[in-house]
């Protein structure tokens, strides 16, 4: 853009630099006279006034409490039923359980929950073990993990990370999995039993597998060794983690299920986020349509007491429960909606009185001097 | 002469033909004494807005970015571990709010510049330190802490015992991250849409683009091409698909959004209402001219000048 196509504007009494010296030489210091550079670019200015706030809240009111309504009734509709088995009370079934625990101990300590449903679950029940006061998001405790050699990275096998401390080697080999989290793996086991009304005890089938994130099980979590499926091989020169019973290769015999790819343990490597927690255990598939899944009647658990929590002074439980389109029992949610829409009808309605009453209906005329 | 101007908040020179000294010591300079009119009452004007717009608005979105952390501290035994994603705390203040906030610092503009040179009373404002003083920064600061109440407590009330519809428990610590994170980008950007009064093609452009670059980073992030070269680094992967699958987070997020924002629209419209500036009054008549002339002006662009 020449300077000097817009030389000639003199009306401004325009001095630029040496006066009388026309032709290229002079330097135009005027602005641009462009939307851009001022300020008139063509622009949407919104106001907040009452045709336009009023109805919002109105909106926001009317479509919230029915949302909250339906998923209140939802969460109503879903069957939960949850077991404390800490076994911290002296009437408690897990009692001396509880209470005589050491990690040396080879037999494990059993007990044995008795409960009744009143109502049959239908459709798919999930099996849920909770934990509570357990402060999964530490700090130390959520970065104590060496994600490559969970990803199956040799180099990282043999030599896990720094973050991993002081969970990292014992006896000179390397801990594989490394770290705190891995170190920390929840192992009671929990089996369920129908207890039939002449009294033959039937084990309710479980399913171990899809309990995890699929990201998890296919990408994030490999077994070292590529396709070499004798995890024993693969895992030699390494050591398991200080409190585990059982090494990382003997998980599961099912090769699919072994090693890093242990569905239990990626979802135990999934670090929650708050301190009373709950994470997928088992999921108990309905058979068919006729029958519910767990029909009402006698039921027995019965506990291998693996995992210690008198120490932190945290609760383990068990839960059962059905799912829908929004997921487990929350009425949390339901009940905000609900609430949210009614204080912003309310407050719609409140607004519409004032502005009514005292509101200031300017029509465009008067505007003090 | 010119050691007023250095003594002074602004200094203000005018070259002309006895020499620039004056405007060597000056904040700004121009050629004819009759500029002094635009540019206190429309560019000076217009900054004092923008300035102390800008500033309320940053208070506010760091306040509540970084208050989370605060109430996070409560329920992870004070061990100062991160609510968010390290990335998006990096990113957070650079790429995803930096932009919008920095257009209307830019382009704001209450009432154009021929209603500001028709009311200088509009000029009052900026004399008695209206716009921007401590009992502004208190209200700045305030907003930001109950939003981030708001999006700490209302993730916690919901995760705490959500399950996604196959089973899998919501609790873990990369869904959380993940729908805070979100929410805490949603609401700012809604603020920043509340705050800006004169939206140019600009604005648009860098409040849609700001969030369509977190989503796209936040997808890219957490995908497996990034996470199978540095597996330590991004080691969220699947989180996002996850996460923003579920209709569950989708209503969390908007419940959040409407309680942090509710308020602030009913206080803001009542004070409209109630005990409008001159500068409401002002941009008000404005605005109902301009739509009065809008069907007039199209039959008579050909006819007489502006």
């Amino acid at each position: 853009m020449m300077a000097s196509s817009y030389s000639a504007k003199e009306e401004d009494g325009h001095h630029s630099g040496p006066a009388g010296l026309g032709g290229a030489a002079i330097r135009n210091r005027k602005p641009d006279n462009t939307a851009f550079k001022q300020q008139r670019l063509p622009a949407w200015q919104p106001i907040l006034t009452a045709g336009t706030v009023l109805p919002a809240f109105f909106i926001i009111g009317l479509i919230f409490i029915p949302i909250g309504v339906g998923l209140y009734v939802t969460s109503s509709n879903i069957r939960e039923l949850e077991i404390d088995y800490t076994g911290t009370d002296l009437s408690s079934p897990c009692f001396t359980c509880s209470q005589s625990f050491s990690w040396n101990s080879s037999t494990p300590c059993r007990c044995v929950l008795f409960f009744s449903l009143d109502q049959p679950f239908e459709s798919n029940v999930f099996m849920y073990y909770g934990l509570s006061n357990f402060y999964q998001n530490h700090r130390r405790y959520v970065k104590s993990r060496d994600d490559s050699q969970l990803n199956g990275d040799e180099r990282s096998l043999k030599e896990p990370s720094k973050e991993c401390e002081p969970y990292r080697t014992n006896e000179n080999k390397p801990i594989a999995p490394c770290g705190a989290i891995a170190n920390s793996m929840f192992n009671d086991t929990l089996d369920l039993f129908y207890i039939d009304p002449n009294g033959t005890k039937t084990q309710i089938p479980f399913i171990k597998k899809g309990i995890a994130w699929w990201t998890d099980k296919h990408v994030k979590f490999r077994n070292p060794g590529g396709s070499n499926l004798n995890l024993t091989a693969v895992f030699k020169d390494t050591a398991k983690p200080v409190n585990w019973h059982k090494a990382v290769y003997e998980l599961d015999t099912d090769s699919e299920n072994n090693g890093f790819i242990n569905e239990d343990f990626i979802v135990w490597m999934r670090t929650a986020a708050l301190p009373t927690f709950r994470k997928l255990y088992r999921i108990i598939q309905k058979k068919n349509n006729m029958t519910p899944t767990l029909p009402r009647g006698n039921y027995s658990l019965e506990v291998t007491y693996n995992y210690p929590v008198r120490s932190f002074e945290g609760r383990k439980r068990v839960i059962f429960s059905t799912i829908s389109w929004m997921g487990g029992k929350n009425p949390f949610l339901g009940i905000a909606y609900m609430t949210v829409g009614s204080i912003c009808f309310f407050l719609g309605v409140v607004l519409l009185f004032i502005h009514h009453k005292y509101g200031n209906r300017n029509n465009g005329s008067d505007i003090p001097s | 002469c010119f050691s007023s101007s250095a003594a002074a908040h602004i200094g203000v020179g005018i070259s002309g033909q006895e020499g620039i000294q004056a405007v060597l010591a000056s904040d700004y300079s121009f050629s004819q004494f009759r500029f002094l009119q635009r540019l206190l009452l429309v560019h000076g004007r217009w900054s004092y807005l923008r300035m102390c717009r800008f500033l309320c608005y940053f208070f506010y979105k760091n306040f509540a970015f970084t208050m989370v952390h605060f109430w996070f501290g409560f329920f992870c035994g004070f061990s100062a571990q991160t609510v968010y994603d390290q990335y998006f705390i990096t990113l957070y203040n650079i790429v995803y709010t930096s932009l919008p906030v920095l257009a209307m610092g830019l382009f704001d503009q209450d009432v154009p510049e021929q209603r500001s040179l028709e009311y200088p009373k509009l000029y009052e404002p900026g004399q008695l330190n209206l716009l921007f003083n401590k009992r502004e920064f208190f209200i700045c600061i305030a907003q930001g802490i109950y939003t981030s109440v708001v999006l700490f407590f209302i993730p916690y009330g919901v995760l705490s015992h959500a399950t996604q519809s196959n089973g899998v428990p919501l609790a873990d610590y990369q869904t959380f991250a993940v729908t805070t994170a979100t929410a805490l980008v949603i609401v700012v950007s809604v603020q920043i849409a509340l705050d800006t009064g004169y939206w140019t093609a600009i604005n648009h452009f860098f409040i849609w683009g700001s969030l369509g670059t977190y989503f796209t980073i936040l997808f890219a992030m957490h995908s497996s091409i990034l996470f199978n070269i540095f597996p330590k680094q991004f080691h969220f992967l699947g989180s996002a698909h996850n996460t923003l699958g579920q209709p569950v987070v989708w209503l969390t997020i908007a419940l959040a959004t409407v309680i942090c924002i509710a308020p602030v629209l009913a206080f803001r419209f009542l004070k409209l209402d109630l005990k409008p500036q001159l500068s409401d009054t002002v941009r008000y008549t404005q605005l109902v001219l301009q739509k009065k002339q809008k069907p007039c002006g199209r039959v008579g662009r050909g006819v007489g000048g502006g």
